[in-house]
């Protein structure tokens, strides 16, 4: 294109009065090589526009919101429906006549006049604890392993002792 | 409307969405940020999105909207952020460095004008949308567009002539 062409473009490209096809022909004069040195400034400007139109986002936009799908839920519901259903059987009065109700009647809370009985109960019931404690203790014996083991760890303080001489 | 159709529909101009919130917001994450955001409620609004005339004009102004929204918020916390995108870029020839130099120069340019025009020349000089669908998007007159176009070309050219004479800008 004729550079007389070119520089009344321009003019109206900067008076905002440019259709966008004339505005493709700056942009395809202006990456091309033939710019004469005293348009040459404007070349950044419209390389710049073309490239900045090949801008991408680097990450993929994500839309689906993680639905769960009518299986899980049918599901769950099936699982609330047997936990219910397994309390509800054992805890209405009257179902198992035999052992009676499980659920303890208000007021009933088998409470012990007597002080001497009381006391009693009470003492039993803290050695059945203590005894259940002990024998559950027993199992935790190879938790000495640990402070062997941490003896054999000695050798680190060699450590300490090269990093003090180190910091002098 | 089923997630793939959604997906084709957006595909179409969602780095135009991009682009638009980083020429506003600069921060590659943010304006990574703000198309993942509209991109969502334009999903969740589905329903709604046969009586708009142009889904893609729409989405614009959403971005648009979205980004001024974070701007002022930025603006009122009084809390300023240097966005820098940090890039591991190996160095390369001298001239490939001068010419990326002088093409960052005029994005320089671009960022400090003020953000409508910095809009308006992003839409239509890098997009190429005609100056009705500016108006559209950016809810203007196309009067105004064409005015605050003209206002932003110049202040470009202004600024090329400035680091064109005395190498500084």
């Amino acid at each position: 294109m004729e550079l007389s062409n070119i520089e009344k473009l321009l003019e109206k490209y900067f008076e905002g009065e440019t259709t966008l096809s004339e505005e493709e022909k700056l942009k395809v004069y202006f990456t091309g090589e033939s710019v004469p040195s005293h348009l040459e400034r404007y070349k950044d400007l419209f390389q710049f526009f073309s490239n900045e139109s090949q801008v991408t986002a680097t990450s993929e936009v994500n839309i689906s919101t993680h639905r769960v799908s009518w299986h899980t839920w049918i599901g769950v519901a099936a699982s609330i429906a047997l936990i219910v259903g397994l309390f509800m059987t054992n805890l209405l009065p009257g179902a198992d006549p035999e052992k009676g109700p499980l659920l303890v009647m208000e007021g009933d809370l088998g409470t012990i006049d007597d002080p001497e009985i009381a006391l009693q109960k009470t003492k039993e019931a803290l050695t059945l604890v203590a005894k259940l404690m002990n024998e559950g203790k027993k199992d935790l014996v190879y938790l000495n392993e640990f402070d062997t083991a941490k003896k054999d760890l000695v050798y680190l303080n060699e450590f300490q002792d090269a990093k003090n001489k180190l910091i002098k | 409307m089923k997630e793939r159709a959604f997906i084709t529909l957006t595909n179409g101009f969602k780095d135009k969405l991009y682009r638009l919130a980083k020429r506003l917001l600069v921060s590659n994450e943010e304006a990574e940020d703000a198309t993942q955001e509209v991109l969502l409620k334009l999903w969740r609004n589905k329903k709604k999105m046969a009586e708009y005339k142009n889904v893609e004009a729409f989405a614009m102004t959403m971005t648009k909207n979205y980004c001024y929204d974070k701007l002022k918020a930025k603006e009122s916390g009084n809390l300023k952020i240097v966005h820098s995108n940090y890039k591991d870029e190996r160095p390369s020839l001298q001239r490939e460095i001068e010419a990326r130099d002088s093409l960052d120069w005029v994005g320089k340019i671009m960022d400090r004008l003020p953000e409508q025009q910095r809009m308006i020349i992003q839409l239509r000089d890098i997009e190429q949308y005609d100056n009705a669908e500016i108006a559209e998007m950016l809810e203007m007159n196309e009067t105004a567009v064409r005015v605050a176009l003209s206002r932003g070309r110049k202040i470009i050219r202004q600024e090329l002539l400035k680091k064109h004479n005395y190498g500084v800008v």
